[in-house]
């Protein structure tokens, strides 16, 4: 044996260790990825990183492409601001017909695609006509189901004419897809864009200029951009899916910005926070997180239960404990910065005592020894669905599931995947659910809409609130209204509704998150929830 | 010996055929939707009337039979369908990923069989000495390190840390080294214990007595010899994570952002991609029954008695 044990034998197999162990230090070389996201090169330029590739960059189709980067591209006719503030965008300005049945658009003068050719009135048809083409995949938007006609009256002017009024038109015209302009190059042969794009030929400040599909997209300024040009010239889109790693590579310095609705754990936007070397930016609210307390339940049937599991829970303490201050305790089912919801409705408070003597008052008592309350020999128990994949809501369901228990109404949890909770939602097959609002620029009207139609499991939820035929009249008013006044009430007393019933009970406040390196002199969020947020940054001088 | 080839290669048929029933009936068990999912995923409620009109346009309201026995006339022709995500074919899909998952592959098994290699011998060799234990502890902590950490745990040092290395993507070789690294830490853990216990049993065996009697040099007896015995379960170890390796690594491509195949599964099942999971299904099963011919081959070629019995049975 010890003959082996040589220097001379022992050799050739040491130098194959420090071989690798060579090629290992030798990474030592300081030298970091050239790939062409290699950004450093450029500029005034940043990277940011995304979940998902950005997809095909159809201005018309859904899935894979990602809203952010389809809004780089193309732009919409008119466009969501601060407070629902409608501003002009592809159209310099609009007419509205009395009866609120007809839109004529006055297209912005001198609007070239990326490409060159003109932006006008023939172009503009051409996409409604191609989106128009499957209404049914579109449906979901208000403003599809109500279009009757899309017609050219010159070559600046656009219109379009609905089957019956419907006032949000401008909102859904602002909202990413399917609204939004290819060029003429783009277009398929059959003129069919759901098949699939020739090439992205947008009017916006962007053009893509370099692409590898789960890797990276490369985002120049369109020289042919009628408005005025973003601070930032380049943008890198690295596709890292995984929170942790995009969170050391933002740390090495690889990315300038991370930027989303939960893109990085509560733990680490927390540690990034602390650190003086970034910057941490939280927007207006662009959601309401809220429990549906199903009011079809017989259980739940009685407003007095409802209004006390409402009060028997510290939602301040619950959402600021878990969320650690990203979110902000919600006191209205619509946060205050969407237009026609800046009213004052009574929040409803935390208050255990109410809450016991309200379901003492509605005969559910605890039985002697017992610590779940009854009534008819029937528990006071129910179950809360929530996304077994998101550790908030499962985090929320266990607390509100002690407090509730303290109170004598038990809570069983069950975690389900979203797709499974969607069905049961639309099935009206639930207790209790965590729900979600659309944001801007859906909101108000998204919300009244499912509120009043049947098949998105909220006017299921709301099924035993009393006055539930007057709430649809209301909200079908709302929606046709051609008067601001008159709408601007109607909403109020369709909202406070809605607060008095305690069936959509509001949580918190979603914001979105921006972490930032400090060659980032200022980062404004956009207004609309989809939007890309490159226009609004302004980097220091470099 | 060509004969051997082809059979082994028309027991595809069967394994296939099974994988795809196995899959199909599994997909719709399971209460997921693809339609309800595909809508999801693209953030739009998915009301009845979508639905209705997407499980058409997936094909998903015919009959469970006719849809069966379509996938399988599609599988035979090697049409895959379109993805219901991205709307594009998805063999070009599929072999789009491909160059990134073997390159991956490749270097994980080339660095581990050049680490436990060495490393197993010489354990064997010097049982109980210092690189035995090193070998032990190499072992110990490659199988029970999770993936995930273990990748996470290198790029904080040599990549935030250090600044050595890039953090994520697919560029250049330095790219490469984290991600093989943490993939290699559990083959070389299971390689080279491996090498170590069949070399331990080759060195009992009678040929090593009479190879020392000849006077033969240890160096060339364990090398030449021993060696060659012992690593015939390491080739079969090599030869299933082949296959492992080349259908994806999910987890290391997660974490280090690598765009081959296993992201790409994930990203099907989450969306309920049926025509992505189906030819995975296909392609997983065609290329383990490869590796696994490959494996006995090389097996053949190496230990002539194998090869004896297989003509003997023939």
């Amino acid at each position: 044996m010890k003959s082996f044990y040589s220097k001379k034998s022992v050799t050739p197999i040491m130098i194959v260790l420090v071989a690798i162990l060579l090629v290992v230090a030798g990474c030592s070389s300081n030298q970091n990825s050239t790939t062409a996201t290699d950004n450093k090169a450029v500029p005034k330029s940043i990277t940011m990183s995304w979940p998902r590739d950005i997809g095909t960059m159809n201005p018309h189709t859904y899935n894979p492409s990602q809203l952010f980067a389809q809004s780089m591209m193309y732009e919409p006719l008119v466009s969501y601001q601060s407070n629902g503030k409608l501003t002009p965008a592809l159209a310099k300005s609009w007419d509205i017909s009395k009866d609120g049945k007809v839109y004529t658009f006055h297209l912005r003068p001198n609007v070239k695609f990326s490409d060159g050719t003109p932006f006008n009135a023939d172009i503009v048809k051409k996409n409604f006509d191609a989106v128009l083409k499957h209404k049914d995949t579109h449906s979901w938007l208000g403003i599809v189901g109500v279009i009757d006609q899309t017609e050219v009256v010159d070559d600046h002017t656009f219109r379009l004419t609905l089957t019956e009024p419907y006032y949000p038109v401008l909102q859904d015209l602002s909202v990413v897809r399917p609204f939004r302009f290819l060029g003429a190059a783009g277009f398929p042969d059959n003129g069919d864009t759901a098949e699939g794009i020739k090439e992205p030929v947008g009017t916006g400040p962007w053009l893509l200029s370099e692409y590898k599909q789960d890797e990276y997209a490369v985002f120049k300024q369109n020289p042919n951009y009628w408005g005025t040009l973003p601070d930032v010239q380049q943008v890198t889109i690295k596709i890292i899916p995984d929170a942790e790693t995009r969170v050391a590579a933002f740390e090495k310095g690889d990315l300038d910005l991370i930027y989303g609705e939960g893109v990085i754990s509560l733990d680490a936007f927390n540690q990034l926070r602390e650190n003086q070397e970034y910057t941490t930016q939280l927007s207006e609210p662009v959601g309401t997180r809220s429990l549906l307390l199903n009011s079809s339940n017989p259980k739940l049937a009685d407003i007095r239960v409802r209004t006390a599991l409402n009060q028997g829970f510290n939602k301040k303490d619950m959402v600021e404990g878990i969320t650690s201050g990203l979110e902000e305790p919600a006191d209205s089912i619509l946060s205050k910065n969407y237009p026609y919801t800046n009213i004052d409705l009574k929040p409803v408070t935390y208050n255990v005592a109410s809450s016991q003597a309200l379901l003492d008052e509605a005969g559910w008592k605890l039985p002697a020894g017992g610590t779940v309350r009854e009534k008819n020999g029937e528990p006071l128990e129910f179950e809360l669905i929530y996304d077994k994949t998101d550790p908030i809501q499962k985090a929320m369901a266990e607390t509100i599931q002690a407090e509730w228990g303290a109170l004598g109404a038990k809570v069983n949890l069950s975690g389900l995947e979203l797709t499974v909770q969607i069905k049961r939602l639309k099935a009206n097959d639930f207790d209790l659910y965590f729900w979600y609002n659309y944001g801007a620029p859906y909101d108000p009207h998204s919300f009244i809409n499912v509120v009043a139609s049947p098949g998105f499991g909220i006017s299921e939820t709301l099924s035993a609130v009393p006055n539930k035929k007057e709430l649809d009249q209301q909200i079908r008013a709302t929606l046709s209204s051609t008067d601001e006044t008159k709408r601007q009430e109607l909403y109020r007393s369709i909202l406070t509704t809605l607060q008095e019933q305690s069936a959509i009970v509001p949580i918190s406040y979603i914001k979105k998150t921006a972490v930032y390196h400090k060659n980032i002199a200022q980062f404004v969020f956009p207004a609309n929830r989809d939007e890309n947020p490159f226009s609004g940054i302004t980097l220091n001088a470099q | 010996m060509i004969g051997y080839i082809g059979r082994r290669i028309v027991a595809i048929v069967p394994i296939v055929f099974i994988a795809t029933l196995i899959t199909f009936a599994l997909i719709h068990i399971s209460p997921i939707d693809p339609a309800e999912a595909y809508l999801t995923a693209a953030h739009i409620y998915p009301t009845d009337e979508l639905l209705q009109q997407k499980r058409h346009e997936f094909g998903l309201d015919r009959p469970l039979l006719v849809q069966y026995v379509h996938t399988l006339g599609n599988i035979a022709t090697l049409d895959f369908g379109k993805s219901y995500l991205t709307n594009q074919p998805v063999w070009n899909e599929v072999v789009s990923k491909l160059p990134a998952t073997t390159e991956l592959a490749f270097w994980s098994m080339l660095f581990s069989a050049l680490v436990s290699i060495p490393l197993g011998v010489l354990a064997a060799v010097y049982k109980n000495s210092w690189i035995d234990m090193l070998s032990r502890i190499i072992a110990y902590l490659g199988a029970s390190i999770p993936q995930f950490w273990l990748g996470y745990l290198l790029i904080f040092f040599f990549a935030v840390k250090l600044d050595w290395l890039p953090v994520e993507g697919r560029g250049d070789w330095r790219n490469l080294v984290l991600p093989t690294m943490t993939l290699s830490m559990v083959l070389i853990a299971v390689y080279t214990r491996l090498l170590r216990a069949s070399m331990l049993d080759q060195l009992q065996e009678t040929y090593v007595q009479y190879a020392r009697m000849r006077g033969l040099r240890e160096r060339v007896i364990m090398l030449k010899h021993v060696l060659k015995m012992a690593i015939m379960p390491l080739i079969s170890g090599m030869g299933i994570n082949l296959g492992k390796l080349l259908t994806g690594t999910i987890i290391v491509e997660q974490v280090f952002s690598w765009p081959g195949f296993g992201r790409y599964f994930v990203e099907a099942i989450f969306n309920r991609d049926i025509p992505v999971i189906q030819c995975y299904i296909f392609f997983a099963a065609c290329l383990f029954i490869l590796c696994n011919l490959l494996v006995d081959l090389v097996q053949l070629y190496m230990d002539p008695r194998i090869s004896l019995k297989g003509r003997a049975k023939r």
